[in-house]
């Protein structure tokens, strides 16, 4: 008896085992029944994602599941491991400009060409052909060498630009300066962050999410540049042997205008991540604050309220090319449906849903963050004032406009954390001058170059 | 032959292949309670362990149907020739190095004496020895955080640095944010960490030291410093390789507290191999990086097996 006992025993641990193993299998039936997965990176959109779903359901009967997955190494390895399961949702949302096309590249994404060639005059024009494969984008990610040009792996979602400075009105009243007039140039806006660092030296000066390092090169410096050098001589920066490089006199003197800010920075900047440094200036630990269009949606879920915040973009040097520097809006983030979905049809008309002016706009209203999609004259009614009142800065002639979507003129393995590492060491850290940060930076620059 | 023997035979004859029934039938009752660990070590262990090798010499995105295959050249871009790569490799390697050897003599330095004081201690030992093991058991990721807003430039070290008049030492950027505190503060927090185990094992060893032996040095006239240099630490010699091998192993090994602290920052004074290998694999945009990431990690492998083998080579030549 207890020999037999013994053997069940053991037989159950055999099937424990195998049981054990069998639940890593696939996870059948989410998209059966007129039901979709979709799963984002942004916990942030999840809400609003759940609301248009809510309308998406009532409308066609279809049930959309949302699911978000954060931070982004966490997104990340949740792809990989799902494309090697087939376990992978039917929407996805998606990093634009990068992520989407490598994810479409290795095979994951279906083609949305057919779905919406014909709708993609529904996006601000600049967001429009963000996800399409093009001879260009083919030539320089290597995982759309068997991509079929004119391939289109998503839809633009959410839509803005970097670069805009938020200032916290009280403080500026505070430091005795206009909390309604925005700084128009950048010595004007170092004089602000004198003033109100002088009013209040611990809680006074700027905040950027310089753990992510690249945010100081992203966010801040490329405007400045832009700015000072205009379109033809900041495209040389990045340029393949290029004499006009970072450790040029100009490109010297754009390092040398960033350099300035380096008594202004809110103490531990360096080790603050993004968010962290968003909520910092929420919670009045610093006078200003450099995100993008979308910051304003976080400050807001943090209790700041809109109404205290003075906007404007990063404000062009005196005796710079441009005086007037308008930031063209990029897709930030796109919709793609999988290329395992079984659901391809009911996935397409669900991002159709979420990109037409009803969704984006139940999106938008909900996220506060802005929708690709050109809301026209409901944008205000829609998103709010203060947050229609960004779009303000989209607009502008073309040579005063800087478009960080324009990725063409850089090298093909262009890495925005090895350009974030060295601008840190020149500020706020201070371990180089300007002329060595621009040596280094070149010397990146054609490490990119050479790497193709 | 009797009748007896006959009987016993025959006896035999009918038990025997009973018995061998029965030892079959408990050899696979062993064989099937041992069969979980063996398929999931085949599974999780052989089968990652061979996978990984063979990422290794590939460059992969981790979803593309294939690997392109790059031979040796992920371990020659991380040693040396990729110009991106390799400075911020070495650069990790250097900070590696630096906090494998300060964390690991830190524990034995603080851990040595407290178990000491902790031995001669008669009353609320118990107590005490919860309270030292204290970090132990509460560290990891909360604590890390926790550790984050003490260390801030209006944080709690700061404040009290100020408040006992001190100033001159506190950091007003903070102690992660300054290139120069960032590093030594995370050794500080790893030896804090680290300090509980060892000082277990060192009062686990103090206990085992036969009194009579102390005491025999007491009568022949040896004072607490001579008993504790030719009595004590020759005996707690092997404990203490112990210890520094498991520090040595851990800080090579382990990153969660610099990609939780710092993320290698400020300007890279902070960046690990283990955090680099993390980087490299999960935080490149779903670039084609896990070959050069799982390269990476066979490097540290490697490293991690010359320390073994050191290990093993100085608890020998200490039997």
């Amino acid at each position: 008896m207890i020999g037999n006992r013994r053997i069940f025993a053991a037989v159950a641990a055999v099937a424990l085992a195998f049981g054990a193993a069998a639940c890593g299998g696939d996870d059948e039936g989410d998209a059966a029944g007129g039901s979709l997965t979709m799963w984002t990176f942004k916990r942030t959109h999840v809400e609003a994602l759940q609301q248009a779903a809510a309308a998406f359901k009532a409308k066609t009967g279809t049930e959309v599941k949302v699911e978000a997955y954060a931070p982004d190494d966490v997104f990340t390895a949740k792809i990989q491991s799902a494309a090697q399961t087939k376990d992978l949702p039917d929407v996805l949302e998606l990093h634009s400009g990068g992520e989407d096309l490598r994810v479409g590249g290795g095979g994951l994404l279906a083609d949305l060409k057919g779905d919406f060639d014909g709708k993609l005059d529904r996006f601000l024009p600049s967001t429009r052909e963000s996800g399409r494969v093009t001879q260009q984008r083919k030539d320089s990610v290597e995982e759309l060498s068997g991509a079929t040009v004119g391939s289109l792996y998503s839809v633009p979602f959410t839509a803005g630009t970097f670069g805009i400075v938020y200032a916290n009105k009280e403080k500026l009243k505070a430091a005795g300066l206009d909390p309604a007039k925005p700084p128009a140039t950048w010595e004007q806006f170092l004089d602000y962050l004198k003033a109100t660092t002088a009013a209040d030296k611990d809680q006074g000066g700027l905040s950027l999410g310089l753990k992510v390092t690249q945010t100081g090169f992203n966010w801040i410096y490329e405007q400045l540049a832009f700015a000072y050098l205009g379109q033809q001589k900041f495209v040389a920066l990045f340029g393949k042997g290029s004499a006009a490089g970072f450790g040029s006199p100009d490109g010297v003197k754009t390092l040398d205008l960033y350099a300035q800010l380096k008594p202004y920075w809110m103490p531990g900047a360096s080790a603050l991540g993004i968010d962290e440094a968003d909520i910092a200036f929420a919670q009045g630990k610093s006078a200003f604050n450099v995100g993008g269009t979308f910051t304003l949606a976080f400050l807001a879920q943090n209790n700041m309220k809109p109404e205290n915040v003075l906007a404007f973009p990063i404000p062009p040097a005196t005796g710079g090319a441009v005086s007037d520097l308008r930031l063209a809006p990029l897709a930030l983030t796109g919709l793609s449906v999988t290329s395992t979905s079984a659901n391809k049809d009911v996935a397409a008309r669900w991002v159709d849903f979420l990109t037409s002016p009803e969704g984006a706009g139940i999106f938008a209203k909900a996220s506060l963050d802005l929708p690709a999609t050109d809301l026209g004259t409901q944008a205000e009614s829609l998103i709010g004032p203060d947050l229609a009142a960004l779009q303000q800065f989209f607009t502008g002639p073309a040579q005063n406009t800087y478009d960080a979507g324009n990725r063409g003129f850089r090298p093909p393995d262009y890495d925005e954390v090895e350009m974030g590492d060295p601008l840190l060491k020149l500020s706020p850290l201070g371990e180089a001058d300007a002329a060595g940060t621009g040596r280094t930076l070149d010397t990146v620059i054609k490490a990119m170059w050479d790497a193709k | 032959m009797t009748a007896i023997d006959t009987t016993t035979i025959a006896a035999r004859l009918v038990t025997e292949p009973r018995r061998t029934t029965r030892r079959r039938r408990r050899a696979l009752v062993g064989y099937a309670f041992i069969a979980p660990a063996v398929i999931l070590f085949l599974v999780l262990g052989l089968y990652t362990i061979a996978y990984s090798f063979g990422l290794s010499f590939a460059k992969w995105n981790g979803f593309s149907p294939t690997w392109e295959w790059v031979g040796l050249k992920n371990y020659g871009d991380l040693l040396y020739a990729d110009p991106r790569l390799a400075p911020e490799i070495r650069n990790a390697a250097v900070n590696t190095g630096i906090a494998m050897v300060a964390v690991s003599l830190g524990t034995v330095l603080i851990a040595l004496p407290l178990a000491t004081l902790l031995n001669s201690v008669t009353r609320l030992r118990g107590l005490i020895r919860s309270v030292f093991f204290l970090p132990y058991v509460t560290a990891g990721i909360a604590v890390y955080y926790a550790w984050r807003y003490v260390l801030e430039p209006d944080g709690a070290v700061n404040l009290a640095l100020r408040a006992v008049g001190l100033g001159s030492l506190a950091r007003p950027q903070g102690f992660l944010a300054d290139p120069d505190t960032a590093l030594p503060t995370l050794i500080v927090i790893m030896i804090w960490g680290g300090v509980p185990v060892a000082m277990l094992l060192y009062l686990a060893g103090l206990q085992a030291i036969d009194p009579a032996v102390i005491e025999a040095a007491s009568l022949d006239g040896a004072g607490p410093v001579r008993r504790l240099r030719h009595i004590t630490w020759p005996l707690l010699v092997p404990i203490t390789v112990a210890i520094l091998l498991l520090g040595l192993r851990d800080t090579m090994q382990g990153f969660q507290i610099f990609l939780i602290m710092t993320n290698g920052g400020p300007g890279g004074h902070t960046d690990v191999l283990g955090l680099e290998a993390y980087q490299q694999a999960f935080l490149q945009s779903l670039s084609p990086t896990l070959g050069v990431a799982s390269a990476l990690g066979w490097l540290i492998f490697i490293a991690a097996l010359l320390l073994a083998v050191v290990n093993t080579r100085l608890l020998r030549s200490r039997q």
